[in-house]
Order: structure tokens, then C-alpha cells, then sequence
């Protein structure tokens, strides 16, 4: 679990842009949205990618992601148990 | 004030106005259920011009041109020279000026040219063929705003012909659908699977639509009013300076927008609002929100995307088109595809067509880069015909209070080189800037390069002081490439091998969106807008910058040339304000600085 948590940091990283922040920045317990990470609703579309592409997981619609996407630690549950890639 | 001569619309319902409004008044729909469209995977309801149809119909009108055109050309041709014809103007005469709305013109030409030449999906292409199709001699605008490109591009028209001297002025909006951007509206969540439903308490996304529409606009000096007519009375833009793809909750820009377009106007002559309702949650209910601000809750109010979809940039001129017919024939439409209305504020939903005695109507759009857009258009009496010019001499004294300039390697402002770049640095231009300057704006390394350049070239002109309020403050930006340094970003991720629709880049494909990151970094309010010309041109940048100061509330405006493409940065920015401190703004003081 620790390396999948490890691997997400670093794949939000990447793909959301977080220029200046480094995976140890980045608390997995704290709330992607909002405070903590600060993500807006397109931050959270690109999530939703994310998780098709490098996982196979496919959210339906974006109200999905809202459980799913509490924190790093929540995604790396989700995933853990439904990906098939 | 200005006058309208004659009018069109090409969609799955119709090839004439006429067509169209019956087709309405059936209750048609132009949606359609469609799996592996363009080769995409997900199914959609979309509203689709049959390219056979198209074909045909041009061939009558144009028989040896037929393959020299796109589809999307060919149906701005067919629209225009009905309207053209009907309204009794000479198209090749310099007094007449063509503007093109549209928000991604021939953007399919990226997955497959058909031969067609590289530069194609140019928008101010586009526009050029079209105006020279008619033997038009001057060069067109291109009004490329989002979703309120029509609307924004009707006020485009207002100040041509109030402002800069043409008495005709024809506006032609619109958009053809792809895989382009149907994926990318499917990466947004925000296409529903079945018929939409504007307004009501189960919608759930919209349908996107194929159109074209046109008016012809005269000066009321050449209008010949011999009897009644629709004129266009007032419109203006405003931003939300809050998202740059969700409507504000409050629903701040349209409601501010909405305030501006009436100022004064006694409401009890409006006969309904056509509203935006595009049938997404979040739209509807910032639209009911703007309404009840507004004072408006009890008007009634339709939205036409139920009968044609999302047209995009031809919906402004297309929904417009549809309600001056219906004030004519004093008509309230019907709000097709709502059955239970469920808005977080009431809405007076028409629900079933009927009479009214109403002599005008607001058209309400709102769009992504936080635009928002109202126009007040009115059925005047040939007896009671005064010409209300509400717009402002836009011969006052503007000056130049600072300016930024960015090339590929220097950063000049006010004159003076603030930033060399480091050629032998891996780190991009762009971020140099960044860095050098001190910012600190996270968002920034999220944004495409023509926001960046546009949102550096700002933060470096605003006076010391940043609280100061911005409301009566606009931003305005031309430029040659649209959006095409990220539409091509964009096309890598929906490629067949390789099909991941990425959000968060397809919503810079929009060129207005660096005018949104610009306003909600610095809170503007007022006018957003962006156009699209072949190359800088001064003379367009002080017209522009003029005619936008004819909107007597604005005070200063930023504005200039944001160009970014394939790793070359042309950016002039303007920080002018409405009096007589530092540099004039004059066409030959431009080109000095640029």
C-alpha cells in the first residue's frame, strides 16, 4: 500500500501540475479538495483520467469521485480493491 | 441602437428562419442518439447536418466551388447569402463588415485535413473566406468568446456600426461538431444521455448541436424605417472572475451583465428572457440565481438548446434569430424538453407556447473563461422610432499607463528590459518569467502557454497598488492563433491508440480563457472578450480598445496582442485608462512600443 500511495503522489504530481511540490509535501490523510491540496472540480475530472487510464478503473459520472477522491489514502483503498490494470 | 435588416438559420431543422420556426412551433427536436460517432467510444445525442444535404445545398447556390470549402464554411455561405439577399445589401460594398462567431471553426481538420492545407484551422481563415465569398473588402472579426461568442459578437456589431463608420453590419455565428469537441465536453461530464431537459429538476447535461445563423444589423442612418422593426438596444459582456469552467453560484457576471444591458430600460416591456439554458446543473441554477438578483423571477423564460442543442458559437445568433421572430409574431416559445422546472431560485419557465403583447426581450448566454453575456433587443413602432445612441463618443482622450512586452528572449515593460532569457536553462521561457518576477500563483503551471504569457504580461503592468476595485475594469485580447498551440496538445490525447480526453487541457482550448485566468487573478468584473485577426494590426488594437471604451462604466482596460504558438510568445499589453496621464493611445504610439 505504501508504494501504490507513493506512486499516486507522484502520478497527481504529473498530471495536476504541482509544479513546485514534491511527494513528501503531500499529506495522504488530508483532503485532496478544498483545503489541504487545494484541487478544483477540473483537478477532480482529471482524477476520474487518471484512474481509467493508468488503473482501468471507469467512474461513471464525476459524483463518483467525490468518496473516492477524500485523500490520497481513499484513492489508494478504492484502487487497491478495483483496478485490473 | 441598431437595426435589424434580415436574418437566417442552418440546422438539422431547417435551411431558412422560416423553416426553423415552424419546425419549432411542431415541437421538432434536432437531437439524435448516436454510438461510435467519429469514432468515439461513449454514445451521445447530438443535433448533426448532414453533410450530403450541406453539399447539395451549396451546389445549388455555387456550382463549381463545392470542394474548396468545409463544411463549416459552406454553411456559414449558405446562411449569410440568404440573409444577405433578404436584407437588400450589397455584401461587396466597404461599408458592410463581416463578423464570424465561432468557437472552434474547422478544429476537425486536425484529425483529418481532406486535403485541405495546413493553416486552415485558422479561425480568421475561415472568416476570410467566407467575407470574400461575398466580394466583402475588409478584413473580418472574428469573435471568439466561448459560448457567448454570438452574443458578444452582436455588441461586436453594435460598435462597428455606432463607432467605427460601417453601415451594415453582418453577423454569421457559427460551430460544426467533431471528435474534438465532443470528447472534450464528454471529459467534462457535461453531455447528457438522453434529450435535455433546460431547467428541469432532473437535467442532467446537455446535447450538443450543429448550426449556422445570421443577422444583417444596419445603422439606423441607412435602415430605411418605414415601418416596424427589431432593433438591438443594448448589450454588454462581464466576467465572473471566479472559475474559468464552472458559473459562478451566485451567478455575479450575468447578473452584473444583466444590470448593464437594462440600465434604465423599464421592464414591464419585456416579453421573456431567452435564456442560456443549456440543461447542466450548475448553468440552470446560476441562471436562476442571475434572474432573481436581477428582479426578473416572474418573466417568462425558454431555453431553445431542447429544439437544436448547444450550438456554441452559432447559439447566441441563432437563439436570438428564433426569439426576434417570435416577438414578431408575439410569441413566448415554449421551453421544449422541461417537464418538472427545479432551480435553486424560481424560474418562470414557459412551458406551452402562447401570446404575449411584450415588445422586447433579453438573450442571456454565459460560457467558460467565467463570460457572461445579455443583449436587449426590442420591436420598435416606425412612430415611435428614436435613435437611442447609449454608447459614448469614443473619441476621449485614452492613455497608455503602462505596457508590458514579451518575445521569445525579452521582457519589456514601461521600456525598460526586465527579463533576458537564459537560453542555456532547461527551464521553459515561460516559467523564467514566472520566476524572475517573484510570482507566486500555483495555478499558473496548470495553464496553457497563451494563458500564462497573457496572465505574466498582466500581473507585470498592474499598478503598485493591487486592492484597488476592479470592477468597471475589462479585458480585452486579439490574437492569430486562437487557441491552437493547446488544440494541438489537446488532439494527442484522442488519438485512436491512445483515447484519454484530458479536461484539464481541453478547457484551454478556448482563446478567451486567457482573458478569464486574467480576470480572476485581478477581480475584474467588467468586459472580458477576445478576437482573432491574421496578423497585430494597430489600427485594430486602438479600435478595439476604443470601442470597448464606448461602454461608458468602463474605466481602464487591459488589452493588447496575446499570440503563443509553437514555442514563439508576441505579447503587447496595454494597462489604458479614460484620461489624459502618460502615453496617448493613438495607433502610431502602438506600433512604437510593439
Amino acid at each position: 500500500m505504501e508504494e501504490l500511495i507513493l506512486e499516486l503522489k507522484k502520478e497527481i504530481i504529473e498530471v495536476l501540475n504541482l509544479e513546485e511540490m514534491t511527494p513528501a509535501d503531500i499529506d495522504e490523510n488530508a483532503p485532496l479538495f478544498g483545503e489541504g491540496l487545494g484541487l478544483d472540480s477540473i483537478d477532480a475530472l482529471e482524477l476520474i483520467v487518471l484512474m481509467e487510464k493508468n488503473y482501468g478503473i471507469k467512474l461513471a459520472n464525476a459524483n463518483e469521485g467525490k468518496e473516492i477522491f477524500q485523500s490520497i489514502k481513499c484513492m489508494a483503498d478504492y484502487i487497491a480493491a478495483h483496478r485490473t490494470k | 441602437m441598431i437595426v435589424r435588416l434580415s436574418d437566417n438559420i442552418v440546422s438539422p431543422l431547417g435551411f431558412t428562419t422560416e423553416e426553423n420556426y415552424s419546425a419549432v412551433e411542431r415541437g421538432e427536436r434536432g437531437g439524435k442518439y448516436y454510438e461510435g460517432l467519429f469514432g468515439i467510444p461513449e454514445p451521445c445525442y447530438v443535433s448533426l447536418l448532414d453533410p450530403v444535404v450541406v453539399d447539395s445545398r451549396f451546389s445549388a447556390m455555387c456550382h463549381s466551388a463545392h470542394e474548396r470549402y468545409t463544411k463549416l464554411e459552406k454553411i456559414c455561405i449558405i446562411s449569410a447569402a440568404d440573409a444577405i439577399t433578404k436584407a437588400g445589401v450589397d455584401a461587396s460594398d466597404k461599408r458592410v463588415i463581416f463578423i464570424l462567431s465561432t468557437t472552434k471553426g474547422n478544429i476537425d481538420l486536425l484529425d483529418n485535413r481532406n486535403d485541405f492545407e495546413n493553416g486552415r484551422e485558422n479561425l480568421w481563415v475561415s472568416a476570410q473566406l467566407v467575407s470574400r465569398y461575398f466580394g466583402n473588402p475588409n478584413e473580418p472579426v472574428v469573435v471568439s468568446n466561448a459560448c457567448i461568442s454570438g452574443c458578444a459578437a452582436q455588441v461586436a456589431a453594435m460598435r462597428c456600426l455606432q463607432c467605427d463608420g460601417y453601415k451594415y453590419a453582418v453577423v454569421v455565428g457559427a460551430d460544426v461538431l467533431s471528435k474534438f469537441v465532443i470528447s472534450g465536453f464528454q471529459s467534462f461530464k457535461a453531455l447528457s444521455q438522453q434529450l435535455c431537459k433546460p431547467f428541469d429538476k432532473d437535467r442532467n447535461g446537455l446535447n450538443l448541436g450543429e448550426a449556422a445563423a445570421t443577422i444583417v444589423y444596419a445603422h439606423p442612418d441607412v435602415a430605411r424605417i418605414s415601418q416596424d422593426c427589431i432593433v438591438m438596444r443594448s448589450g454588454s459582456l462581464s466576467n465572473d472572475a471566479n472559475h474559468i469552467s464552472g458559473p459562478s453560484r451566485t451567478g455575479e457576471g450575468l447578473y452584473r451583465s444583466i444590470c448593464r444591458t437594462l440600465d434604465g430600460y423599464d421592464v414591464s416591456n419585456l416579453a421573456f428572457v431567452s435564456a442560456h439554458g443549456t440543461s447542466t446543473p450548475y448553468n440552470d441554477d446560476m441562471e436562476s440565481m442571475a434572474l432573481m438578483r436581477a428582479g426578473l423571477s416572474e418573466i417568462p423564460v425558454f431555453s431553445l438548446k431542447g429544439h437544436f442543442g448547444h450550438t456554441l458559437g452559432a447559439s447566441g445568433v441563432l437563439e436570438t434569430v428564433m426569439s426576434m421572430h417570435a416577438l414578431m409574431n408575439g410569441c413566448i416559445l415554449k421551453s421544449e424538453g422541461t417537464e418538472n422546472p427545479g432551480t435553486v431560485q424560481h424560474v418562470n419557465v414557459n412551458m406551452q407556447m402562447r401570446k404575449t403583447d411584450g415588445r422586447a426581450f433579453l438573450k442571456l448566454m454565459s460560457g467558460f473563461g467565467g463570460s457572461n453575456a445579455s443583449i436587449l433587443i426590442e420591436h420598435k413602432k416606425s412612430t415611435d422610432f428614436d435613435v437611442d445612441n447609449r454608447l459614448n463618443d469614443n473619441k476621449v482622450r485614452l492613455s497608455i499607463q503602462s505596457y508590458c512586452r514579451i518575445t521569445d528572449d525579452t521582457v519589456i515593460v514601461g521600456g525598460q528590459n526586465i527579463v533576458t532569457r537564459d537560453l542555456s536553462s532547461d527551464v521553459t521561457w515561460l516559467s523564467q518569467i514566472y520566476k524572475s518576477i517573484g510570482l507566486h500563483y500555483p495555478k499558473f503551471y496548470k495553464m496553457d502557454n497563451l494563458s500564462k504569457a497573457g496572465l505574466l504580461a498582466a500581473e507585470m503592468l498592474m499598478p503598485e497598488s493591487q486592492d484597488i476595485p476592479k470592477d468597471d475594469w475589462s479585458v480585452v485580447v486579439l490574437n492569430r492563433s486562437s487557441s491552437l498551440d493547446d488544440d494541438k496538445a489537446y488532439q494527442e490525447t484522442i488519438s485512436a491508440e491512445n483515447y484519454y480526453p484530458a479536461p484539464s487541457i481541453f478547457v484551454y482550448t478556448l482563446a478567451n480563457i486567457v482573458t478569464g485566468e486574467i480576470s480572476i487573478r485581478h477581480k475584474i468584473f467588467g468586459e472580458s472578450a477576445c478576437y482573432i485577426f491574421e496578423h497585430f494590426d494597430e489600427t485594430k488594437l486602438e479600435q478595439i480598445i476604443r470601442d470597448t471604451f464606448s461602454d461608458s462604466q468602463v474605466r481602464v482596460i487591459i488589452g493588447g496582442w496575446v499570440e503563443y504558438y509553437d514555442d514563439h510568445c508576441d505579447v503587447l499589453l496595454l494597462r489604458v485608462h479614460r484620461d489624459d496621464v502618460g502615453i496617448e493611445l493613438t495607433k502610431d504610439n502602438i506600433k512604437k512600443i510593439y
